[in-house]
């Protein structure tokens, strides 16, 4: 019988394995059962003596390494990892977890890259965990699991509010009746089965709830937990006094693990554009299909957001900053255009034209959305551009798909490239990059411009602007 | 009737001789002292914002002493509503403007009996939802003059994030066709969204066929061209009685896919959703002058009797000459 802890370490069970150690020495002292365990199973594929771990330490690296290699390494091997998947390194493996999630949770943070790597492995193992479970056992565990986590019978769909906030489920997925969340095959008849015409109730469940919803909803409550846990530890470890070494150092070589694959696999087109992106004026020709559709004029309702809070940032971002995701660092339009001259000359005049072919046009009947244009660039509510007044307010960053679509829904008609990127100026980026990569190689007269090609193409160019390449992409851009 | 604005003499008229404070709903004469009110003077916008009453008299007098354009409350609890300071949470609230109503089938300019009446069963069938399948309690509605309020003052959703409230509108709306592919035991079955009587599929069913039973040749939807609209008005009285099977093979499975893709798209704009996930919103008084069509915003006991033009007509468009 599989211990739950070995789906969710933050379970008492998995609290209990934590308790019984007691205290972190001794923790990178070599385990020989560990190393047992690993090499006795059948499955496992073993190149070298050093990839087994034997101690908690290096079994909690491997934990992240599997995520990181399955992720980027076209050459992954899953036998190599067999070892993660076998619940006899339960016990080891719960410490290994705690270690790395108070590691990153002291070092790095709640919104971190490597918490987010952190929460996507844990999901991602759960699943595979469960997946080599046979189907009775596999579904035992869920509902055990799941018991816990729900902490009661009946559950109402606000108590899931965590995971539709940072969009792990969406409210759609839910079956939902009277507020309340239908999970069980008793439930499910005694509310829908007089509906159901046609089919039988029993297999309409099996399809709609059945194993599948049940196992998203586990997987996502422990991805929800883990990063909860590493929150609440980052909020501890900054009442505390000092930090244990051992963790800190656990957290250097994880985020060594996580800047590998941009060295060695390069991040190509697939993850969301190429390398680092200068600044440079504008090719219109790159812009995404909203902003093509703004460009036209605003022809019914929307004209101020479409102006203000829309174009506004898009095109001072596309032009000044078009790097703003990737780097995360918030910045002012002044570093970039210390003269405020490409603002001037170029940027103002691209949203004024757009906010003239408006109709009625923007300005005419609210002459007062200049101030507001001011205000999206950093520059308080005047009516002049300047200098001193820069950082009264703050320089919006653009919209994100999701928000033009509720804000702007007219703008939104998506092409093929849309469905890749979550941001307008990701779609910008993505073509900038295109059209500077893939232009030379038409020339050349070459026909096999694949995306194999362009991402060999992303190593080159990572290469020479310098440390641009090893910047981490930001969270749910790609 | 037609919808004039009123003149700053009507509306010292309506303040002073027909509007009374306690006119405006108990839900928010309660909350009075955490909220920001904002006006609207000259007819440009609430720009007197961040204003705070400390009861129902000061909110009387202003009222009476101003005779604003237009009168607004936040949808926000604040510990401090001068500033805007301390949140503490805000209804949820969802705006079905007859105006911007995704297929107005009168034509009109402004707003009309047609679209107020097409707004209205939009509202219903989000009131369905809200209640039904999201449990939510304490809903009021509100005519606002132009269409409808719906305000929801349910402590299990009044202090979620915009996030939240995004997913609650997508999913009220029918913003995202259902999946029709479901697995169980690696074998694979088409369910299609009308063949599941329960759940979001089911929402989505019902608001796909209020769209296409209004669904006009002009409608502009994404990707579906003048051949399928034909197609579906010429089919759609098959819908009356739910044959959702055959009418799906009269437009043809590949074209019945990209309908509802359009659809759920245009059903984004069923609400103004901005209104829904601004967390700091205000909104219309309950009770106060829509001065642009001279109509009273009000609080409505009964949605299936209420006729805007009964129930919402200020006493001084009677006494107009040119009536």
């Amino acid at each position: 019988m599989v211990s739950i802890s070995f789906l969710n370490p933050l379970s008492p069970e998995g609290k209990d394995i934590v308790r019984e150690l007691g205290s972190f020495d001794g923790i990178s002292q070599d385990i020989p059962e560990l190393r047992r365990l690993v090499t006795r199973n059948p499955s496992q594929e073993i190149v070298a003596d050093e990839e087994i771990p034997s101690n908690y330490l290096e079994l909690a690296l491997k934990r992240i390494e599997w995520y990181v290699k399955k992720k980027n390494d076209r050459e992954f091997n899953s036998r190599r990892y067999s070892f993660l998947s076998d619940q006899a390194i339960t016990k080891y493996d719960v410490i290994s977890f705690y270690l790395l999630c108070q590691s990153i949770g002291v070092k790095f943070g709640p919104n971190s890259r490597e918490t987010r790597v952190m929460v996507e492995a844990q999901g991602d193992l759960v699943q595979e965990r469960l997946g080599k479970l046979s189907l009775q056992e596999g579904r035992l565990m869920v509902d055990q699991s799941l018991q816990l986590l729900l902490k009661g019978d009946t559950v109402h769909w606000t108590f899931f509010q965590e995971l539709l906030s940072t969009r792990k489920i969406r409210l759609t997925e839910l079956v939902l009746d009277q507020g309340e969340l239908i999970l069980n095959p008793e439930d499910f008849i005694d509310r829908f089965g007089s509906r159901i015409k046609h089919r039988n109730p029993s297999s309409m469940y099996q399809l709609l709830i059945g194993d599948e919803l049940k196992e998203l909803l586990m997987v996502k409550m422990v991805m929800q937990e883990t990063e909860d846990y590493i929150k609440q530890v980052h909020e501890k470890a900054r009442i505390m006094v000092e930090p244990n070494p051992i963790l800190l150092e656990l957290a250097e070589e994880v985020a060594e693990i996580l800047a590998e694959p941009m060295q060695s696999y390069g991040y190509g087109p697939g993850r969301g554009g190429g390398g680092p992106m200068k600044a440079g004026p504008l090719n219109s020709q790159a812009f995404p299909p909203c902003v093509k559709k703004a460009l036209e004029g605003i022809k019914s309702g929307g004209r101020n957001d479409a102006i203000v809070l829309f174009m506004t940032p898009f095109v001072s971002y596309a032009r000044l900053y078009p790097d703003v995701f990737r780097m995360n660092l918030s910045k002012r339009v002044s570093d970039q255009d210390p003269q405020l001259e490409i603002t001037q000359n170029e940027i103002l005049p691209l949203i004024y034209e757009a906010a003239q072919r408006c109709v009625p046009p923007l300005f005419e009947d609210q002459p007062q959305e200049k101030v507001n244009i001011n205000a999206k660039l950093g520059f308080g509510m005047h009516s002049e551009l300047k200098m001193e007044h820069e950082g009264e307010t703050t320089w919006y960053t653009p919209m994100s798909c999701e928000k033009i679509k509720l804000h702007l829904p007219h703008l939104c008609r998506p092409d093929e490239v849309c469905k890749k990127i979550g941001n307008p100026l990701s779609y910008y980026n993505r073509m900038l990059w295109e059209v500077r990569t893939l232009k030379p190689a038409d020339d050349s007269g070459s026909t096999t411009a694949s995306a194999e090609n362009s991402s060999e193409g992303v190593e080159e160019n990572n290469g020479s602007p310098g440390k641009g390449g090893t910047t981490p992409d930001k969270p749910g851009e790609a | 009737m037609e919808l004039k604005p009123a003149t700053p003499n009507e509306r010292r008229q309506y303040y002073r001789e027909e509007w009374d404070v306690k006119n405006v709903p108990d839900f928010i004469r309660n909350t009075l002292i955490q909220r920001e009110f904002g006006f609207d003077h000259i007819g440009r916008g609430p720009n007197d914002r961040y204003r705070v009453f400390r009861n129902s008299d000061d909110l009387r007098k202003f009222m009476r002493v101003r005779t604003p354009f237009a009168a607004y409350s936040s949808v926000a609890f604040y510990n401090n509503p001068k500033r805007r300071g301390g949140w503490i949470k805000a209804e949820l609230v969802f705006d079905v403007d007859a105006k911007d109503i995704p297929i107005r089938t009168c034509g009109c300019d402004n707003v009309c009996e047609i679209c107020l009446n097409q707004a209205k069963d939009i509202v219903m069938g989000l009131l369905d939802t809200l209640q039904g399948d999201l449990g939510l309690k304490n809903i009021n509605v509100v005519y606002s003059g132009r269409g409808y309020h719906i305000r929801v003052l349910d402590d299990a959703v009044m202090a979620m994030d915009s996030d939240v409230r995004s997913q609650i509108v997508k999913y009220l709306v029918g913003a995202d066709v259902p999946r029709s592919e479901y697995s169980s035991h690696g074998m694979k079955y088409n369910l299609e969204h009308f063949t599941i009587p329960f759940g979001y599929p089911q929402v989505f069913t019902h608001r796909v066929k209020q769209t296409l039973l209004n669904l006009t040749p002009d409608t502009e939807i994404d990707d579906v061209s003048k051949d399928i609209k034909k197609a579906v008005i010429k089919n759609r009285e098959l819908l009356h009685d739910d044959q959702w099977g055959i009418f799906r093979k009269a437009i043809g499975p590949v074209r019945y896919g990209r309908l509802v893709k359009g659809i759920a798209s245009l059903n984004l704009t069923l609400v103004d959703a901005k209104v829904s996930i601004d967390l700091k919103r205000i909104l219309r008084l309950p009770s106060s002058l829509h001065s642009g069509v001279s109509m009273k915003s009000t609080l409505i006991k009964n949605l299936e009797t209420f006729d805007p033009f009964q129930d919402a007509v200020p006493k001084f468009v009677y006494e107009r000459d040119d009536k």
